[in-house]
């Protein structure tokens, strides 16, 4: 099979396993063309992606236009600090105007779930979700797994545990699909107030001491807290957080294992973890980072390959 | 037109001495000249079919028209219409306009405007001014002029002291309280029923919690004010068992559900179609089917279309900032009949929660069908299929997950006031 099953990346949810390990299999050869002098490739020379952005993102989208310029895409970009809506403008009409100038294939960024589903059912441009509010991200969840695999061989098997604002968290949720659909098991933990009270219906543990989270899991996924996205008070403050949630050398220094330490980025350093863990060998947050590019450059590749009907 | 004849219809109405039986039934001037087993002679064109039923007019309790104030979506011509080619020769409309139904004046705009149709309009009006929850309305005043019960509509009581108040001020009018369960902070920013579903989807959900809270808030004050209270909408099984218990203990409480709460659960959101988006939302299907058995022991007292039209702009956006609400009129009936067709609720059980059911609530007298009566009767046929679509929609708005459908089950005539209204 050379073909995913679907020709828009709306979420972890609505794609294979066979699709995961394919995306798999074609970042492990960009990742060998990221790593060559010329790093680039004439695959997506005919295509031009727009990468629209209603919600701010630095690192997804630089992330995301290097995929597209690697493989040779024309790219554009849009962007708008606060929904289109509330400049007076649909979020139809914006994708509208964009595609009216040729475009194939959109990244988009937005604060509504389903927002990308949305679109798909309006636009004939192939959609690429880059996170839709507190929905699914899978780029990042692809990644996030692309490198537990790359770290610890497989996933299949592999315990994981996520830990902090699950209840905001697109990331926690596409990780939490991903993850299961490789095999691996899969524990949240944070705050019960951040927590989702139906979470555990999804084939999750829920735990809500960090200590012994750390001391179940082989990988831990540290998310950021998204006080952006908090719309009410779940927690007293960061102080306390930072006490009873943070994670710290001191704290994985009285586990009697070693355990893999991820994050999405950015971190709020001193929050829900600290600089001696983020900086440590423990840590693959840099790994990440560059697994994203090969990533994105795999899925573009394989939804660029997948034509309407 | 004033004059029908319905040959070899079934009849449902317990109260009739013909209940399910085949009958015969002749509308002259606006009243039944005859009803019977035997045909009789009839100058008027028959109406006949083996699936048709013909039961008392159907009376609905929550519609949004949107008159005054949101015309686009919806006004009394357009929405009479939409309730009569659903089959309702009755229809109660939510005071959730601009301005709010809180005058007499404006009752009496209502029933004015909806004078000389098919469908009788019954204005429910405001319990606070402006439907804030702050200054109770000349209920007194209101119900003289005509307002069939009182209501925030969509705005639940959340004072309790107004509630008091409101359940006092109206004992002497036996005046019907409609009120919402659903507390305003847990349903604060939820779009959903809060569960599995709202989970998988990363969308906010809306707790059975905020609704059970608040039928026991309501149903503790009840016990205490005395007066009648009528939940509208009612949507878990929590509530439903609540409500069951209470009317055991014999405290006057009434309430009533959504067709469409009766076919749709949580899981018709996962295309993140706004369509389905309403407010109390789908619970799960173990909820949707104590709502069926809620009706089939009598616990729910009617059935309603929740009728609420929306502009496209209103709908065709992200879930999260598409309105609330689906336009009930005119699906009620296709709900109804496949509920019936699947096994999960006889006709017999349904209808009486559509032409009974209301009245009873309201404190009205039951419609008989009888010789000499005025003729105000709905007749559907259970097996003829139509396509929902731009033609056959009356309504101003197209918000409704059958649009587009073909649906089973055609209402075939309304008559009342002394009119009839027959299908093509």
């Amino acid at each position: 099979m050379s073909k995913l099953s679907t020709r828009h990346l709306l979420g972890i949810k609505d794609i294979t396993e066979e699709d995961i390990q394919l995306i798999f299999q074609t970042a492990d050869n960009f990742k060998d063309v990221l790593n060559r002098p010329i790093k680039k490739v004439p695959s997506l020379r005919d295509i031009t992606v727009a990468n629209v952005f209603f919600e701010n993102s630095t690192r997804t989208r630089l992330s995301f236009e290097l995929a597209e310029k690697r493989l040779s895409a024309d790219v554009v970009n849009f962007s708008s600090s606060s929904s289109s809506v509330k400049k007076g403008e649909t979020l139809l009409d914006t994708v509208n105007n964009i595609l009216a100038m040729k475009v194939d294939m959109v990244v988009m960024r937005h604060s509504s779930p389903g927002a990308p589903h949305f679109l798909s059912k309006h636009v004939k441009a192939n959609i690429i979700n880059a996170g839709d509010g507190t929905h699914e991200h899978p780029t990042q969840a692809l990644l996030d797994a692309f490198s537990i695999r790359e770290k610890l061989g497989d996933v299949a098997g592999k315990k994981v545990a996520i830990m902090g604002d699950i209840l905001h968290s697109r990331v926690a949720l596409s990780n939490i699909f991903c993850l299961k659909k490789l095999g691996a098991e899969v524990m949240v933990c944070g705050p019960i107030t951040l927590i989702p009270k139906f979470i555990g219906e999804l084939g999750v543990k829920v735990e809500y001491d960090v200590k012994k989270a750390l001391e179940w899991c082989d990988v831990a996924n540290v998310l950021r807290i998204q006080l952006e996205r908090q719309q009410i008070k779940y927690f007293p403050s960061l102080r306390e957080y930072s006490i009873y949630y943070g994670i710290n050398k001191q704290l994985l220094d009285t586990l009697n294992k070693e355990i893999v330490i991820m994050h999405p980025g950015p971190i709020n350093r001193g929050v829900e973890l600290n600089s001696d863990v983020a900086d440590s060998d423990h840590s693959i947050i840099l790994g990440q980072v560059e697994n994203g590019v090969a990533i994105r450059m795999a899925v573009l590749y394989l939804l660029a390959g997948v034509k309407e009907g | 037109m004033s004059s029908l004849y319905l040959k070899g219809v079934k009849l449902i109405n317990p109260s009739s001495e013909f209940h399910l039986k085949k009958v015969h039934l002749s509308v002259k001037n606006g009243k039944i000249d005859y009803l019977g087993l035997k045909e009789t002679t009839n100058s008027t064109k028959a109406i006949e079919g083996k699936d048709l039923i013909v039961t008392p007019g159907w009376f609905d309790l929550r519609a949004n028209f949107c008159d005054p104030g949101m015309e686009h979506k919806e006004d009394l011509t357009s929405g009479l219409k939409a309730a009569a080619a659903g089959g309702f020769t009755d229809v109660c409309l939510l005071p959730d306009t601009h301005p709010t139904i809180q005058t007499k004046n404006d009752i009496e705009y209502l029933k004015s405007k909806g004078r000389g149709k098919v469908t009788t309009v019954h204005p429910m009006a405001a319990v606070t001014l402006g439907r804030k929850g702050e200054e109770l309305s000349e209920m007194i005043d209101l119900h003289h002029a005509g307002a069939a019960a009182f209501t925030d509509g969509h705005d639940p009581i959340w004072n309790t002291d107004i509630l008091l108040k409101t359940l006092q001020y109206l004992q002497p009018l036996h005046g019907v309280l409609m009120n919402r369960a659903e507390d305003k902070w847990l349903a604060k920013f939820g779009v959903m029923h809060e569960g599995v579903q709202s989970t998988r989807l990363g969308m906010r959900g809306v707790p059975v919690a905020g609704e059970t809270i608040m039928v026991e808030r309501d149903l503790r004050i009840l016990e205490y004010a005395g007066g009648k209270i009528h939940f509208s909408l009612v949507s878990s099984a929590e509530a439903v068992d609540m409500i069951k218990k209470a009317k055991k203990h014999g405290l006057s409480v009434t309430c009533d559900v959504s067709a469409h709460h009766l076919c749709f659960n949580d899981t018709y959101l996962s295309t993140f179609d706004t369509n389905y988006k309403v407010s109390p939302p789908f619970r799960t299907e173990k909820d949707r089917k104590a709502l069926i058995a809620g009706v089939k022991d009598g616990t729910i007292d009617a059935i309603v279309s929740a009728h609420e039209p929306q502009d496209e702009e209103s709908k065709k956006l992200e879930f999260d900032l598409a309105e609330f609400g689906i336009t009930g009129l005119q699906t009620l009936w296709p709900v109804l009949n496949q509920l019936d067709i699947k096994g999960e609720l006889s006709l017999e059980q349904s209808l009486l929660a559509v032409f009974a059911g209301p009245r009873k609530v309201l404190g009205l007298e039951p419609v008989a069908l009888e010789v000499g009566a005025d003729a105000c009767l709905t007749v559907v046929d259970t097996s003829a299929k139509w396509t929902f679509d731009k033609k056959t929609n009356l309504s101003k708005s197209i918000n409704n997950p059958f649009f587009g459908k073909e649906l089973t089950g055609m209402v075939a005539a309304v008559s009342n006031n002394g009119l009839v209204q027959t299908t093509n």
